[in-house]
C-alpha cells in the first residue's frame, strides 16, 4: 500500500474529525484569500475610478479638502469657492494638456427623501470637461445650445431615475428653476452616470456665483512634471492643489486600519486552524500508538512512520486550502457587498479580485502550513519505541 | 466620509442621484422596515418579491396590460424586464396587506407612486415617494392623496372607459401641473393592473370586460 493511500485510510477512520479540521482550514484560508483579493481589487478599482476622472490634479479653494463636503452635508452653505481668475492665470501654462473648470452647487430640497428634505447637488461644466473624458458619448441629444442655456445634461442613471429624455423639462428645487434636457450620456460605469450637469455659466448665474469656481481639473502633458507644477501653484493665493495620487493615498489610509484589523483576525483564524490540525493529527497518533509500534516491529523505519503522519497533515491542509479557495470564489459577491456597506468609500468595479496566482499562492501556503504543522506529530509518532508503543496500546 | 471623498474627487452630484439611481428601474421602498411599519402598524414582518412582465408572460402579457391601461408603455422606461417590487405584509404568518410602487414619467421628473392595499386590492394609503414639481406640496397634501383611499382597480377602469365613478370625481390639486395629475392617475392605474396581474390573478377582469368599450 502506498504511503498516500495509507495516510488517506488513516484520515477516513475518523471522518467527522477530519472533516471538521478540513472545514476549519477552509474557513481560515477562505477569509485570507478574500482579504488578499480585496487588497488587489480595491486598489485596482480605486485606480480605475481615479483614471476615469481624466485628470491628475484638482485645484480647490484653500482649506481642508474634506471640510467643504462635511459642512455641506451638515446642511450649511459651507462650499468654498475660488475666483475664476485663477483658472484664467493657469490655463495657458504650456505644461497643461487638458484643463477644466467646475462649479459644484447644492440646494436644499424640502421634498427630497419623502418630504423630510435633503441636499441636491449640481455640477457646472464647460466643453473642456468632455475633452478630459473622451470615453463619454451621448445616448441622445448633445451639448448645450449656448454657454448660458437653461439646459441640463444627464448621466445615464440620472435620466433613468428622472425618466427624462431630450426635450423634457426638469425642475431644480430650491431655486425653482425649470430647465430643458439637452442630452443624455451613455453609461460610463463611473459616478458621472448619476450626475446632473449644467453649463458653468448657468450655474454661476442661477446661484449668484458670478466668476466663482469650486474646482479645476488638470491633466499634464508629462506626469513627471506633476511636482514642479504643484510647487508653482503654491504661489497662487487662496488655492490648494490635490493630486490624485494623494487622493488615492488618503483613501487607502482610510481603509488601512480596517485592513490591518481584518488581516489580524484572518491570521488568528489561520493560527487556530493550524493548532487544530496539530491537535487532530496528534490525537490520531496517540490513538494509533499500538499500531505504530506494530508497524515498527514489522520493519517500518522512523522515516516511514514520519512520512505517513506528515502526509496525513499535508492532505488535510491541501483539502482545506482547496476548499478555502473555492469558498472565497463563491463568497466573492457576498464579501463585496459587505465591504461596500462597511467602507467609507467604495470605488466602482470589482472590489474583490481572486486571481489564479492568488489561489495558487494560497494552496502553496497551506501546503507549507501542513509541512510545518505536521512536523511535531510526525516526530512523536516516529520516535515511539516499538515495545513501549505495543505495551501502551494494550 | 464617503461623500466627502466624492466631493474631493469632483463627483459630488452623485450624492443627489446615485443612492436612488440604483432603484431607478423598478420602484422599491426607500426604507421598507420604516415604511411598512408606518403603513401597517400591526405588521410583524414582510416578504419582498420582484416580478417582471418577462417572467410572467412576456410580450402577450405586456400587450394585455397596455390594453387595460388604455395607453402604450414608454419604450425606454417601461420595458418588460423592469422588476416590480411587491411587499407582502405579514402579521405573524397571516398576510394582512400589500405595498407596491411604480415609477411614472412626470412633468418635471420621475414620480414614484406607492400604494398600500388590502388583500382584495383596495387602496388603504397612497403617497408620492418621489416627485419633482414646483407644485409638489399640493400633490403631497393629504387632502389630495386621501381621496384615493378605498378605491380599487374597478374604479380606475370606470374612470378610464366610462369617465365616471370616484376617480372621475378627483380634481387636479395643482394650477399648472395637469400633466403630473394625469401621470398620477395613469401610474396608479398601472400599479393596480400590475398588482391584479401578478398577485390577485386578474380578480378585476370581470369588471374590465363589463366596462370596456
Amino acid at each position: 500500500m502506498s504511503l498516500i493511500k495509507l495516510a488517506l485510510k488513516n484520515l477516513l477512520r475518523k471522518r467527522i474529525r477530519t472533516a471538521l479540521t478540513v472545514c476549519g482550514i477552509a474557513v481560515a484560508v477562505g477569509v485570507l484569500v478574500s482579504l488578499k483579493g480585496f487588497d488587489v481589487g480595491y486598489q485596482n478599482s480605486l485606480q480605475a475610478d481615479i483614471d476615469k476622472m481624466g485628470y491628475q490634479l484638482l485645484v480647490t479653494a484653500k482649506g481642508c479638502p474634506y471640510e467643504a463636503a462635511t459642512l455641506m452635508l451638515k446642511g450649511g452653505g459651507g462650499l468654498r469657492y475660488m475666483d475664476e481668475a485663477v483658472y484664467a492665470r493657469i490655463v495657458s501654462d504650456a505644461r497643461i494638456d487638458k484643463i477644466t473648470p467646475q462649479l459644484v452647487q447644492t440646494v436644499f430640497d424640502p421634498d427630497k427623501n419623502d418630504g423630510r428634505g435633503g441636499l441636491s447637488l449640481f455640477m457646472g461644466i464647460d466643453p473642456s470637461y468632455l475633452e478630459l473624458k473622451p470615453w463619454t458619448h451621448y445616448r441622445s441629444g448633445g451639448w448645450f445650445s449656448a454657454p448660458d442655456a437653461a439646459e441640463v445634461l444627464l448621466g445615464y442613471e440620472a435620466a433613468e431615475l428622472e425618466q427624462r429624455v431630450v426635450g423634457d423639462r426638469i425642475f431644480i428645487p430650491g431655486v425653482d428653476e425649470v430647465l430643458t434636457v439637452a442630452g443624455v450620456f451613455e453609461r460610463t460605469g463611473t459616478q458621472d452616470d448619476g450626475i446632473l450637469f449644467m453649463p458653468l455659466k448657468t450655474v454661476q448665474a442661477m446661484f449668484d456665483l458670478d466668476a466663482r469656481l469650486t474646482g479645476i481639473g488638470i491633466k499634464l502633458k508629462d506626469i513627471a512634471q506633476i511636482h514642479a507644477f504643484e510647487e508653482d501653484l503654491y504661489d497662487e493665493p487662496g488655492i490648494q492643489v490635490v493630486s490624485m495620487a494623494q487622493v488615492k493615498g488618503t483613501i487607502m489610509n482610510l481603509v488601512s486600519s480596517a485592513r490591518v484589523m481584518t488581516h489580524a483576525i484572518a491570521l488568528i483564524a489561520v493560527l487556530v486552524a493550524v493548532i487544530g490540525v496539530v491537535n487532530t493529527v496528534l490525537m490520531s497518533v496517540f490513538e494509533r500508538t499500538k499500531e505504530i509500534g506494530v508497524l515498527k516491529a514489522l520493519g517500518a523505519s522512523r522515516w516511514d512512520i514520519f512520512r505517513v503522519v506528515w502526509l496525513e497533515t499535508i492532505v488535510v491542509c491541501v483539502l482545506g486550502g482547496a476548499m478555502g479557495g473555492l469558498l472565497a470564489i463563491l463568497a466573492t459577491d457576498l464579501v463585496q457587498r459587505a465591504i461596500q456597506r462597511v467602507l467609507p468609500y467604495a470605488p466602482s468595479g470589482d472590489l474583490v479580485l481572486i486571481s489564479p496566482a492568488l489561489l495558487a499562492a494560497a494552496l502553496a501556503g497551506t501546503v507549507a502550513m501542513g509541512l510545518l504543522a505536521g512536523v511535531y506529530p510526525a516526530f512523536r509518532a516516529s520516535s515511539t519505541r516499538p515495545v513501549v508503543a505495543i505495551r501502551m496500546g494494550e | 466620509m464617503r461623500s466627502a471623498l466624492m466631493l474631493l474627487l469632483g463627483l459630488p452630484s452623485a450624492l443627489a442621484f446615485s443612492g436612488e439611481a440604483r432603484a431607478a428601474v423598478g420602484c422599491t421602498l426607500n426604507d421598507p422596515d420604516r415604511d411598512i411599519r408606518r403603513l401597517f402598524p400591526e405588521a410583524t414582518g414582510y416578504r419582498t418579491d420582484f416580478i417582471t412582465i418577462d417572467e410572467r408572460g412576456g410580450e402577450p402579457l405586456a400587450r394585455e396590460i397596455q390594453e387595460k391601461l388604455d395607453d402604450a408603455f414608454d419604450s425606454i422606461f417601461e420595458t418588460n424586464d423592469v422588476p416590480y417590487a411587491f411587499y407582502t405584509v405579514l402579521k405573524g404568518t397571516e398576510t394582512i396587506g400589500f405595498v407596491h410602487g411604480v415609477n411614472q414619467k412626470g412633468m418635471y421628473g420621475g414620480l414614484q407612486l406607492i400604494l398600500a392595499t388590502d388583500l382584495e386590492g383596495e387602496i388603504l394609503e397612497f403617497y408620492y415617494q418621489k416627485m419633482s414639481s414646483p407644485e409638489v406640496k399640493l400633490f403631497r397634501d393629504k387632502s389630495f392623496t386621501r381621496q384615493f383611499q378605498g378605491l380599487t382597480l374597478a374604479d380606475f377602469y370606470d374612470h378610464a372607459f366610462r369617465r365616471e365613478g370616484p376617480v372621475a370625481a378627483i380634481r387636479d390639486p395643482s394650477r399648472n401641473s395637469a400633466q403630473d395629475f394625469a401621470a398620477t392617475i395613469r401610474g396608479l392605474r398601472k400599479n393596480l393592473i400590475l398588482f391584479d396581474a401578478f398577485i390577485l390573478g386578474w380578480r378585476h377582469d370581470a369588471h374590465y370586460r363589463e366596462v370596456r368599450p
